[in-house]
Parts: structure tokens; sequence; C-alpha cells
């Protein structure tokens, strides 16, 4: 892993950076896997559920029984009796009035999910780095245009704070107050059933402060709207990454942050805190596609990209289009021009019927003539009329020469 | 992993300072440089290759309109020579057929099935040329009820090519509206242009069957006028078997 591990100051309650850096733990050039983390996300929610159900005995309570065929009604049972009007209507059936649900809810329902713990992990250790890249941050919606630094630092006084006054004052001076006055603006009343079942304001989240040692930063920073506390030793994804997407705005505590490298190891080290668990190797070691794009190497083998697909063009029939013919045949436009000029003459060019005729006369007046002459064609020809000529003894074949085959 | 950005050396004592070009940027015109003169060279190369055979095409069409008459001719006058001996000339059989289907798909016998996909007549109206031997004449005896043939003249099959014309090229049905087509197929028999098929197809030359293979089978119209009686045979008054010379008037009908 060639990933950069810079330096991260270190700031204080006043919101000034004080001489401190802190190198970058490994965990924050972790691969993010955000299809992991929502998956963990998804089963961990599942985790606080208490169950529910509808009661065993709902819609049983009855002595129905079928009154059979015969009786020109429908064979679901019928409540027994008479003096009310419960008696003779329909029990017991999921389409009956006051009767028992289509399978009614158990309690046995499998409410929690168990998760592989290298996932739990993953999806952890990916939610921390997500945090620590401020595109994903502010895709997350939070607001943290006045932050200094992200990853955000701050020296252990925090863990010290008492008076929640004194945290508002904190969180002012380093400007993650913008988000809290998000998540002042963001309450309102739930949409739904559970306003009356005691949810009945929602709102945003706000940052989440991550401690290592409690002196105080849990009370003081508790009732400050959308704030979240974490212990560095436990942390929750659940907080990290609220509703399955990563970048939750994260405050830490310097000795909080300097205790990462111990929980979750670089690549070169495990982990010290955590039993055989090191960070997740990445399937790509450079994922900079705009750099691969343009790399020498990949754009050296690729083809040159096809801007004009050939379409399909329509056929033109080049016995009556001249340029296509011409293209074809470049011999046609001489054998053409020298018909018109035939024609022009006057001459036979034998397409015409007066040709033909005339071109018969002269094939009877050659054969007369060859008949004294001892088998000498003597017949003079121009070029074209001799190609008239063969052009109507074929066509006209029909008529003078004698069929030599038989079928 | 990181390409180290190529840096120009500004500390240069010059007045215009150098701009700074990524190593990237300067491979890849270099190489789009290289891509374009290669190209043009291509072109030019090309455009003198096209100029070439176009006159050799021009040259090959005069010489195969000679040729033509002459064979015409030749034959015209053996059997006049031999007429005015009081001897007969009796010419060669024709070698060169052109067969159609006439009857469609449903109810063949399998004989005849198979000899028709043997020739590609695989759709009614189709219709393709074929060198007429032993083997392939009884060929079309075997598929004679489902065939009209005929021995076609020149005209037929200049019609034919020309309008009716399309390649088989990278096993598709390509028209043939450009000699690129025919050349990229059949150049290496010395078959360039339109004019050097049609001569190979009516002189059934030495690559007839490379020809005729890369020719599609020819779909036709239906003729216009119509047909005798495709029940019987041409000599009954029908229309399929041999009817020699006479295709040439049904091809007219139906090209």
């Amino acid at each position: 892993m060639a990933a950069s591990r810079p330096l991260v100051s270190v700031y204080n309650e006043k919101g000034q950076s004080t001489g401190n850096s802190v190198v970058l733990p490994a965990v924050f050039r972790a691969p993010i896997r955000t299809d992991i983390v929502n998956f963990v996300h998804d089963q961990m929610r599942r985790n606080k559920r208490q169950a529910r159900a509808v009661s065993d005995k709902a819609g049983e309570q009855t002595s129905a029984e079928s009154w059979g065929t015969g009786r020109a009604v429908a064979r679901i049972p019928r409540v027994r009796g008479g003096g009310t009007h419960r008696s003779g209507q329909g029990a017991f059936g999921n389409m009956c009035r006051g009767g028992r649900m289509y399978a009614p809810l158990k309690v046995w329902r499998k409410w929690h999910r168990k998760i592989n713990l290298k996932q739990r992990r993953y999806a952890l250790v990916s939610a921390i780095a997500a945090s620590g890249v401020p595109s994903l941050v502010l895709a997350k919606g939070h607001s943290i245009e006045t932050v200094p630094e992200i990853p955000l630092v701050l020296s252990d006084k925090i863990q010290d704070l008492k008076k929640t006054k004194e945290a508002v004052g904190v969180l002012r001076k380093i400007g993650a107050w913008s988000d809290i006055l998000k998540v002042y603006a963001s309450k309102h009343t739930r949409a739904g059933k559970g306003k009356m079942r005691n949810r009945r304001t929602v709102m945003k989240r706000g940052p989440v402060i991550i401690y290592d040692k409690d002196n105080g930063v849990k009370k003081a920073f508790r009732n400050i709207p959308g704030v979240s506390l974490l212990s560095v030793e436990r942390l929750n994804l659940l907080r990290l990454a609220p509703g399955g997407h990563v970048g939750r705005f994260v405050i830490w505590t310097e000795s909080a942050f300097k205790k990462l490298d111990a929980l979750y190891g670089t690549w070169s080290k495990k982990s010290q805190l955590k039993v055989d668990f090191n960070l997740p190797q990445p399937i790509m070691t450079n994922s900079d596609l705009g750099r691969l794009l343009k790399a020498f190497e990949i754009q050296s083998v690729l083809r040159a990209p096809i801007k004009r697909q050939a379409r399909r063009k329509v056929k033109k029939n080049p016995l009556k289009n001249i340029s296509l013919m011409s293209r074809l045949n470049p011999y046609a436009a001489v054998q053409k021009r020298r018909t018109l000029l035939q024609q022009l003459k006057g001459r036979r060019t034998g397409t015409t019927a007066e040709s033909k005729i005339a071109a018969r006369k002269e094939r009877t007046h050659a054969s007369l003539k060859t008949k004294r002459l001892s088998g000498v064609n003597l017949v003079k020809k121009t070029k074209k009329q001799q190609i008239g000529a063969t052009t109507t003894t074929t066509t006209t074949a029909t008529k003078t020469t004698v069929s030599t085959k038989s079928s | 992993m990181t390409d180290t950005v190529k840096k120009m050396d500004t500390k240069t004592t010059t007045k215009k300072a150098i701009s700074k070009v990524p190593e990237v940027l300067l491979k890849k015109r270099k190489l789009y440089a290289d891509l374009k003169a290669k190209r043009l060279r291509a072109q030019v190369q090309a455009t003198k290759n096209k100029k070439y055979k176009r006159l050799v095409i021009f040259k090959r069409a005069e010489q195969y309109v000679s040729e033509y008459r002459k064979k015409e001719r030749d034959l015209i006058r053996l059997k006049r020579s031999a007429k005015v001996r009081n001897n007969y000339h009796v010419e060669a059989e024709p070698s060169l057929a052109f067969v159609i289907r006439i009857r469609g798909i449903r109810g063949v016998h399998p004989r005849v099935k198979q000899v028709l996909r043997l020739f590609r007549l695989r759709q009614i109206n189709n219709g393709i040329f074929v060198k007429l031997n032993k083997a392939t004449v009884q060929m079309l005896r075997i598929a004679e009820p489902y065939i009209a043939w005929g021995y076609p003249n020149l005209k037929s099959i200049r019609e034919l090519i020309y309008k009716r014309g399309f390649g088989k090229a990278n096993k598709q049905r390509m028209p043939l509206s450009d000699n690129s087509v025919i050349e990229k197929a059949l150049g290496k028999y010395n078959i360039i242009c339109m004019e050097d098929l049609v001569h190979e197809l009516f002189t059934v030359g030495e690559n007839f069957k490379k020809a005729s293979n890369f020719l599609w089978p020819f779909k036709l119209n239906n003729p216009k006028g119509g047909w005798r009686k495709k029940a019987n045979h041409f000599a009954d008054g029908g229309d399929f078997g041999n009817r020699e010379q006479y295709i040439n008037q049904l091809l007219r009908k139906m090209v």
C-alpha cells in the first residue's frame, strides 16, 4: 500500500491549531466499501427490535362450526346459537370479520441478526475511512465548510468538559456549529404512527464526538441536538454511518485519534487491541481512475474510437443510376457514349425495332454473299453495329436458329 | 505507481517562460501525431491505388467487350462456313446454367429438399448460377419439378449482377454497390470488379465456383405477366425444367 499518510493537526478548544500533529491512522486509507456498510448497517439495525405479535387467541375464541352444504350459504364456519347479530356470522377464517388473521404473528420470529465479525469490522473500517474524505462528508449533508480540517482532531481537553455551555462554545469555535444549526432547522414531526408512539419528533444527525476517556464529555455534549458520543474502543456503525450511508462528520479527540492505529492496525502491523485483525486489502492498488485512463500504458493499447458508424446504405440500381454505373464499370460510360453517337449519326445500334429489321436483312444478305464466296465473312460492319447485331441475334434467336438440345 | 510530472527547466535565463506539460500529454500527442502521419500516408497510397485500379478495370472491361463479340462472331462464322460446305457445326454443350426455384417450401420430398439446399435455393424465386457437368445435371434432374433453368446470355447475367447482385462478405449479404466488396472477397482470384465477375460467370472460368459462391442467391421477383403453369414441364406448356435459351425471356420478366 503506497497510500500516503499525511500529518493531521490537532486543534484546541478555541479552534486554533496547537503545535501538535498526528500521523493519519492507516484506517483512513482502508477501502470504502459502501455495499458492505449498507449490508452490515441493515443487519445491525434489526438488533434493537422488540418482539411484537398478535394474540394467539385472537379470532379463535368462538366455537363456530361450518353448516356444511345444502343450506345456500358459503361453507365457512359460522357462530352457533342465536339471539344476537353474531350468531350465524362467519368465524375463524382470515377473510371473516372478527376472524383470525392469516398467519398470526408469532414472537419467535427471528428479530436479530448475526453478522460475521470480519464483515462488521470491515464495515466499521470503511465508515471511519469515509469520515476522513471531505467530499463524502459533504455529500452526507454535513455543514463542514467552516471546519479547519477533516479529519477534525481536538485536544484531549475536550474530554474534561463538564458544562454544555462550554461544549457549545467549543463547537462554535471550531466551526462545527453550522452543522448543529442544520439539526435545529431539521426538527419536525415524524410522519406516520410513530407520532403517537412516543417518537414524535425527528431531526438530522450532527457531528459525532469520538473520545478516549470520558471525563465529562458525554454529559457535556449529550444535550446538544444532533450530537452523538462514542468511545473509540466501542465504535458503533449505526452512529458512524447513520442510515447505512457513509460520511458522518466526526470530531476526534487526540488520544482517540492516536488509538486508532493500535485498534485497527496498519497493513504492516496487526491490530494490538483486536484479536487477529488487520485492515482489509483493497482490490486495486491504484484506484485513481482519472490517472489510469490517461496513463500511457493503457492509452497506447486502445483502439481508435469509432466516431462514425457505418450505416446501411440503400442499394441503387446501376443500370438506371449513371454515376453508380461509372463507379462500378468505368468503361460503361464509353459504351453509352458510343451508342448515343451511333444513334445521332442514324446508324444502327441494334436497340430499336428498325435496326433489328435492318440487322436481319443484313444477315440474310450476308449469308447469300457467303454462299458465293467460300466461307469468308466479307461483311464490313462497324464496331457498334456488330455489337448491335450480336444483341439482336441473341434475342431473336428464338425465331431463326434450330434448337439443338432437347430437355 | 505515481507518474512523475515532467517539469521543464524554468530557471533558464531566457525571457520566455516554457510551459510545464505533463509527460502523459506529451506521449499522447506524439502517439496521435504518428497515427495521423500513418493515416495520411495510407490515404495517399490508397488514392494512387484507386487510380491504378480504375485504369486496370477500364482496360479489362474493354478487353471483355471484344472477347464476347469475338466469341459470338466465331460461333456464327463456324456455323456458316460449315453450312456452306454442307456440313454441320455442332457447337459445344452449354457449361453455364441459371437455376430458379419455382416452388415453395411445403411438402418437398427429402431428396429434392437436399438437392435444393445444396444449390442454395432455399426460398421460392431464388436463383443461382450453376456450372453444368454430369454431376450437376443429374442433380437438376432430381429437383426438376421445383426449378426452372436454362442457359443465360450475357445480358441476363449483367442484369442479374448489376441490379440484383449481393455478395457474401463476412457472412453478411452485402450489396455490390462498390467494387471493393468484390475485390476483398475475390481479389486473390484476380476478380476485382463487376465486369470481372460477369466475365468469370459467362465464360465459366477457373474460379467459377468461388465467384458463384461469393454471390448470394439472387432474390427474384415473380415474373411480370405471370407463369404458364408451374405444375408442368416447360415442354408441356408449363414452367419447370430446362427451358434452355428461353430462360432469358423469363429473367427479363423476373429481374
